[in-house]
């Protein structure tokens, strides 16, 4: 069962860049945005509208110019870089749309990454417990020891996605994850994404132009010229 | 999964990057290893030959004019239980029997074959014969002589009174002894016995002890003691002190006829030192000072040459007057004389040059004493050499010219009598100062005491050191010299330092690019949790790791590069160290230090690399897209410190250029820095264009051409900084030229580097005479018509290490010169570069100041002062005097690049002062006027002078040979850095092929949408290819365009060639290296398909 407690609140977040020629380029004018445990929003919009900023800012990859963000009731503004680190480590995985995996590790290594600064051996030992049986989960029990090289792009995808767990996060960011992929393999990650958020009662955000996979998560929002507005998927 | 994992997979995965990154590192410890390897080696090598000069010697007494027993050597071993051996060492020249071949300036050495037995072979075999002699295999080698070979040896023969004093004898300064050469010795056999340190051996010839001792006039004396003492110097110092007698300070006892106890000096005149120690002896002593009187007058009356004497005690009185004169009886009556009369007497003093002043003082006659008692003392005539042995007064032997017709035959039959009973007595304090000179102001002192008794207690309070007699460490002095001496590791690394950035730079290049394409796998670290420091650790680690594997292959095959630079010191760059052999020699801590020093800076360079690369947020990182292209920024100021630049070169130029129209000569400084303005002109054009390409905003119909001229100004930064590395580069190795000395230059100049010299002169025996005077050329049979204009200046030489660029060793006991100082102030002779004391005089002046706590004021040359002796203007040198007192000689000025390198230069006075007995000159510097309109005047003279004076070993060489004999080291040395620039310029350029892989790599996309629109693969090969050699191409030609502007002087003076064929090869091989390197990494990048970019995209 999803918790009802609050897991994310974006309040009036406003992002501004400059650009090289001094003016300012405001990407976010005010957004706002609830999440709960076990819920899923798909964020649709057009390409240079803010979403991959949003998902950014919410990541803890960037801050906002103006607004708060509160992960799980704690606010992120008053945290230094190394906590946002920690916190990003521990509360956040991340799903881009291509998989990152690290070319010269196995799958088992590469999904280990994320364990690699906890200090705490028992929950890093953990970790390495769970990560098989995730990955015999996602279809790559028998790949465990496989370079990315040697994988179909689905199946990297799909570990990225076991990285993006394996350290039992309770928000799931995803941009674009299947953006670079196949119809078959698209529908494939978008089933898993969402049983992993039925069962782990994840907290998800699919950053996305696919409107087939917006629909399939409990809410969709759209960017436009910085502002969110209410989606047209029906 | 742990971090060491991650590591060593991505070691693996990413393994040409960092088998690249890791050969940059090893390549960089290689060279920097090599290079210390190069200073072990020299130093190794000067420890070589310390060794082989001395050998198992480790102290010894270097007595130089002072002769002791031989006995003493036997009584000293004995006591303090090390073998010491007694030798003679005396300066000579050597020649042919056939008169084909001489050698100045070699060292006559008499030894017996125990001496040998402290030569590194240890073999007790010496010269047993009276006419053989064993060469030493340099001297063999310069006089072409064999063994069988006859040849001759003159040597200076040891004169106990200074040559310089009047009354020492002119004559018989030297004897010549025919010899069989019977054994020619190698190093291993002391062919190399020296106590000065420097890597170029001495000539040495080894005779029988007893033959040179005799023939020398020295029997059964030594002034050399070597010893074999083995931490046991102090032994050897108490011992000596023990065993040292009057004999041994060349002091002699005897029983006077009036039955006192006399002590005399074999040296005439008792040095200061002893007689201060008889004074505080607790013995009651008269000092008595006799002098030689050239004519006494009393009125029309006069007595010719006459001895007379300074004494405090009878026949003088109590309260005898400073102008008050006793006579004997003999003299009275021959003057006619009586109490009051007034009386003239006349004497010689020591003046400049053995100049032979006569001066007089008046006296006014006291008293008459009869010829009994003190009136016949002839015991008061002290040993003067040439007189007291001879018969006749007309037999005398005098150092100066004696009127024998004004010698009567009652003079004769005085001196047959009386033999040199003083004719006349003054009061001590008067008589010391008339006569009393540097070698002292006493000729005895006499004793009530018995012989015995006086003897045992002066020997009791003689100690050798009061006569600078000590046993030396010379092993120390030895090991310190070639320790300290210049550190050609420290040089090699600064000539290699081109190599050392270049091969850390193309690893930074390496390191950098590799991190560029590894930026998404930091970004997804980074989001996935990673702190930025973590990640920054995990690479430095993966860095550091690479490095000391680099490291440490470097480090094992440094000796590599140490092989190839001692092969290029022992060919191409031999100037640099004398010509002599500098063999291998690895000392661990330079291999551990060098790869210490190399594991630090690929850390560094690793570290800076890292540093960069994980600094970006990992939103960036994870960006596909590489930098953004930004329009330039626009300041209205960036052009004045271009413009202000351009402006200086431009009034540089146009000086330099006036000056040279004006005959005045380029000035090699104002060129280099129109030149460097030049560079920086260019190099801000170039970043002008580029700018200007960047801003543009018109269309045009694109070519490839054009293209490739948009690709270079997109990215500017990167090429602005290609352009003016290569620039940069390029114009540093190139205008080096400009400072390669010409002593050719302004030779006739009296502040160039030869005073305005023209001949330089150094003999192995003194001169006595002035050359510059008709009587001193006419000693040697100087002809006056060739010798016109020519004007001498004389130096005298303590020898000691010589301190030029030429010895690699650090001198110790520096040779000293002693010149008169208002002779080159006069002049204007030589530039001076620093004094420690400004003045408006000439610099030269400050020699004859007087300074604090007695330091004595030196000048050297520049070079001598900062490398030969590592000290500055101000600092100073403790130096013994003759008499074993520490001086401190207070380097107060220095002279710019001359011919007096190799020595510290003190005024005559200070000289004589501190070296009493060291007699005449031995350097000379000829001024010989009119060269210009006879060239062959110059060979005339030289050959005259050289001939003249070839018994005494001179040597004549021209001073711009002397000059550019020198300057052919600091010549090697640019020669050096040019070429190991190059090769680092070379390696620099493969650099070059980094970038261009970096750049295609990073437009990729762009690269495959030109494929896809229909360019072929070849087509984009030349569009890069294009771009980046169009950089080369400007670096260069702002380089060489610069460098031949700054090398202008050297190519525009007289004889002044264009910069050699290496330079340019070296130039070429940077633009063959530079776009080979272009073109492989060309097609490494664009291999394959482009297109496929496109999708990743």
């Amino acid at each position: 069962m999803p918790s009802t407690q609050g897991l994310l609140r974006v309040q009036q977040v406003t992002k501004q860049f400059a650009s090289a020629s001094g003016e300012v380029l405001e990407i976010l004018k005010g957004v706002d945005l609830d999440l709960e445990r076990g819920e899923s929003v798909a964020i649709l919009g057009p390409s240079g509208c803010g979403k991959s900023t949003l998902l950014n800012l919410i990541g803890t990859l960037d801050r906002p110019t103006s607004g708060s963000i509160q992960l799980a009731g704690r606010d992120l503004a008053p945290l230094d870089d190394l906590a946002l680190a920690a916190l990003r480590n521990r509360e956040i995985g991340f799903i881009f749309q291509m998989h990152h995996l690290l070319p010269h590790l196995t799958v088992l290594e590469n999904v280990l990454i994320p364990t690699m600064p906890l200090s705490d051996a028992k929950i890093r030992e953990a970790a390495v417990q769970r990560a098989r049986p995730l990955l015999e989960r996602v279809g790559l029990g028998s790949r465990i020891d496989e370079k990315p090289g040697t994988l179909s792009g689905g199946e990297r995808q799909r570990a990225a996605v076991v990285r993006a767990l394996i350290n039992q996060p309770a928000l799931l960011l995803a941009d674009e994850p299947t953006g670079a992929l196949d119809r078959a393999s698209s529908e494939t990650l978008t089933q898993l994404l969402l049983q992993l958020n039925r069962e782990e009662s994840l907290g998800m955000i699919v950053v996305t132009h696919s409107i087939d996979l917006a629909r399939k998560m409990s809410r969709v929002i759209e960017l436009r010229d910085g502002r969110v507005i209410p989606a047209q998927v029906a | 999964m742990n971090s060491l994992r991650l590591i060593r997979q991505s070691l693996f995965h990413y393994w040409r990057w960092h088998l690249g990154v890791l050969l940059g590192g090893a390549l960089g410890t290689a060279v920097l290893v090599g290079a210390l390897i190069v200073g072990d080696s020299v130093r190794g090598s000067l420890r070589e030959q310390a060794y082989a000069r001395l050998a198992r010697v480790t102290h010894a007494v270097i007595g130089n004019d002072r002769f002791v027993r031989e006995d003493l050597a036997r009584l000293t071993s004995a006591k303090a239980g090390v073998p010491v051996e007694p030798a003679v060492i005396l300066p000579g020249v050597a020649v042919r029997a056939d008169g084909t071949a001489r050698a100045n300036r070699i060292q006559v050495l008499g030894v017996r074959p125990a001496f040998f037995s402290l030569s590194p072979d240890g073999k007790a075999i010496g010269p047993e014969l009276d006419d053989e002699v064993w060469f030493n295999q340099s001297l063999a080698v310069q006089l072409n002589a064999k063994t069988g070979d006859t040849v001759v040896l003159r040597i200076a023969k040891p004169s106990l009174l200074s040559r310089d004093a009047p009354l020492s004898p002119a004559d018989d300064t030297a004897v010549a002894l025919r010899l069989k050469i019977s054994r020619v010795l190698d190093d291993q056999s002391f062919g190399r016995f020296s106590f000065q340190a420097s890597q170029i051996p001495p000539l040495n010839a080894f005779v029988k002890l007893s033959l040179l001792q005799n023939r020398a006039g020295v029997t059964n004396q030594a002034n050399i003691l070597v010893a074999m003492a083995e931490g046991r110097g102090t032994n050897l110092a108490e011992a000596l002190r023990a065993e040292f007698r009057p004999a041994d300070a060349g002091l002699r006892l005897l029983t006077t006829v009036t039955h006192e106890t006399e002590l005399r000096s074999s040296r005439v005149f008792i040095d200061p030192p002893i007689a201060e120690l008889v004074r505080k002896s607790g013995l009651p002593a008269k000092p008595i000072l006799t002098y030689f009187a050239n004519e006494m007058r009393v009125g029309t009356n006069t007595t010719p040459y006459s001895m007379a004497t300074a004494i405090n005690t009878a026949p003088v009185p109590v309260g005898l007057k400073d102008d008050e004169i006793i006579l004997n009886q003999w003299t009275a009556d021959d003057l006619h004389a009586k109490a009051g009369d007034p009386l003239t007497i006349a004497y010689y003093v020591v003046g400049p040059m053995r100049q032979l002043v006569e001066q007089k003082s008046d006296f006014r006659v006291h008293s008459i004493i009869p010829m009994t008692g003190p009136g016949a003392d002839r015991d008061l005539m002290p040993d003067f050499p040439g007189m007291s042995g001879a018969e006749n007064c007309r037999d005398w032997d005098t150092g100066f010219p004696i009127k024998t017709d004004a010698i009567r035959d009652k003079d004769e039959a005085y001196w047959k009598q009386y033999r040199g009973t003083p004719k006349a007595f003054v009061n001590l304090a008067t008589g010391q100062r008339m006569w009393g000179n540097r070698f002292g102001d006493l000729t005895a002192f006499r004793f009530e005491a018995p012989l015995a008794e006086v003897e045992q207690k002066l020997s009791s309070q003689l100690d050798p050191t009061l006569l600078g007699l000590a046993f030396v460490d010379v092993r120390a002095q030895a090991t310190a010299a070639s320790t300290q001496g210049l550190d050609f590791g420290q040089y090699f690394i600064g000539f290699s330092f081109f190599l050392i950035g270049s091969a850390l730079l193309l690893m930074g290049l390496l390191l950098r690019f590799g991190l560029e394409q590894r930026r998404t796998e930091m970004g997804v670290l980074l989001a996935l949790g990673w702190k930025s420091k973590s990640v920054r650790n995990l690479l430095l680690r993966e860095g550091t790791i690479l490095g000391v594997i680099g490291a440490l292959v470097g480090a094992l095959s440094g000796w590599l590069y140490a092989k190839a630079m001692l092969l290029g010191l022992s060919t191409v760059w031999s100037e640099a160290v004398a010509a002599q052999t500098i063999s291998l020699h690895v000392e661990p801590a330079s291999v551990i230090s060098g790869a210490i020093s190399g594991v630090v800076l690929t850390f560094l360079v690793t570290f800076w690399s890292v540093r960069k690369a994980a600094s970006r947020p990992a939103r960036e990182l994870l960006q596909e897209t590489g930098e953004t292209d930004l329009p330039a920024k626009q300041s209205k100021r960036r052009w004045l410190l271009p413009a202000w630049v351009c402006l200086t070169g431009l009034g540089a130029l146009a000086q330099g250029l006036s000056e040279f129209m004006g005959g005045k000569g380029a000035d090699p400084e104002t060129f280099f820095g129109a030149g460097g303005s030049l560079l920086l002109c260019g190099i801000a054009a170039i970043a002008w264009i580029l700018r200007s390409t960047s801003a543009g905003k018109h269309s045009s119909t694109p070519t490839l051409w054009s293209l490739s001229w948009r690709g270079i100004a997109r990215r500017r930064g990167r090429s602005q900084a290609v352009v003016a590395l290569i620039a940069c580069g390029v114009f540093l190795i190139a205008s080096l030229g400009v400072f390669r000395l010409d002593a050719a230059r302004d030779a006739d100049v009296r502040t160039s580097g030869t005073g305005g010299f023209q001949l330089v002169g150094e003999s192995a025996l003194p001169v006595i005479q002035d050359l510059d005077s008709a009587g001193g050329r006419e000693a040697f049979n100087l002809n006056a018509g060739t010798l016109t204009n020519v004007s001498i200046v004389h130096l005298r030489l303590r020898e000691g290490d010589d301190a030029s660029c030429l010895n690699l060793n650090r001198a110790q006991r520096p040779r000293l010169l002693g010149v008169n100082p208002n002779e080159l102030a006069r002049r204007g002779s030589f530039s001076i570069a620093e004094t420690h004391s400004k003045t408006t005089n000439s610099p030269w002046v400050l020699l004859d100041q007087s300074l604090p706590n007695g330091d004595i004021p030196v000048i050297g040359d520049a070079n001598s002062i900062q490398y030969a002796l590592g000290s500055s203007v101000g600092g100073t040198i403790p130096y013994p005097d003759e008499h074993g007192r520490t001086v401190q000689l207070r380097i107060v000025g220095s002279v710019a690049n001359s011919i007096l390198q190799g020595g510290l230069i003190m005024s005559e006075r200070n000289f004589t002062t501190l070296f009493p007995t060291e007699s005449g000159y031995r350097f000379f510097l000829v001024d010989v006027a009119g060269t210009a309109t006879i060239p062959s005047r110059l060979t005339d003279v030289s050959t005259h002078l050289a001939k003249g004076l070839q018994d005494l070993g001179l040597e004549i060489t021209l001073a711009v040979a002397r000059l550019n004999a020198f300057n052919a080291v600091q010549n090697t040395y640019l020669g050096t850095f040019q070429l190991l620039g190059g090769l680092g310029l070379i390696l620099g350029t493969l650099g070059l092929g980094v970038v261009v892989m970096r750049h295609v790599l990073e437009r990729r996309g762009e690269l495959g949408v030109l494929q896809a629109i229909g360019f072929e693969q070849r087509s984009l090969r030349a569009l890069v290819l294009g771009e980046h050699a169009l950089l080369l191409v400007m670096g260069l030609v702002v380089g060489i365009a610069s460098a031949g502007l700054a090398v202008m002087p050297v190519v525009l003076a007289p004889g002044g060639k264009p910069p050699g064929l290496s330079l340019w090869l070296t130039l070429l091989a940077v633009a063959a290296f530079g776009i080979g390197s272009a073109w492989l990494a060309t097609r490494y990048a664009l291999r394959g398909s482009v297109v496929e970019a496109l999708r990743e995209e």
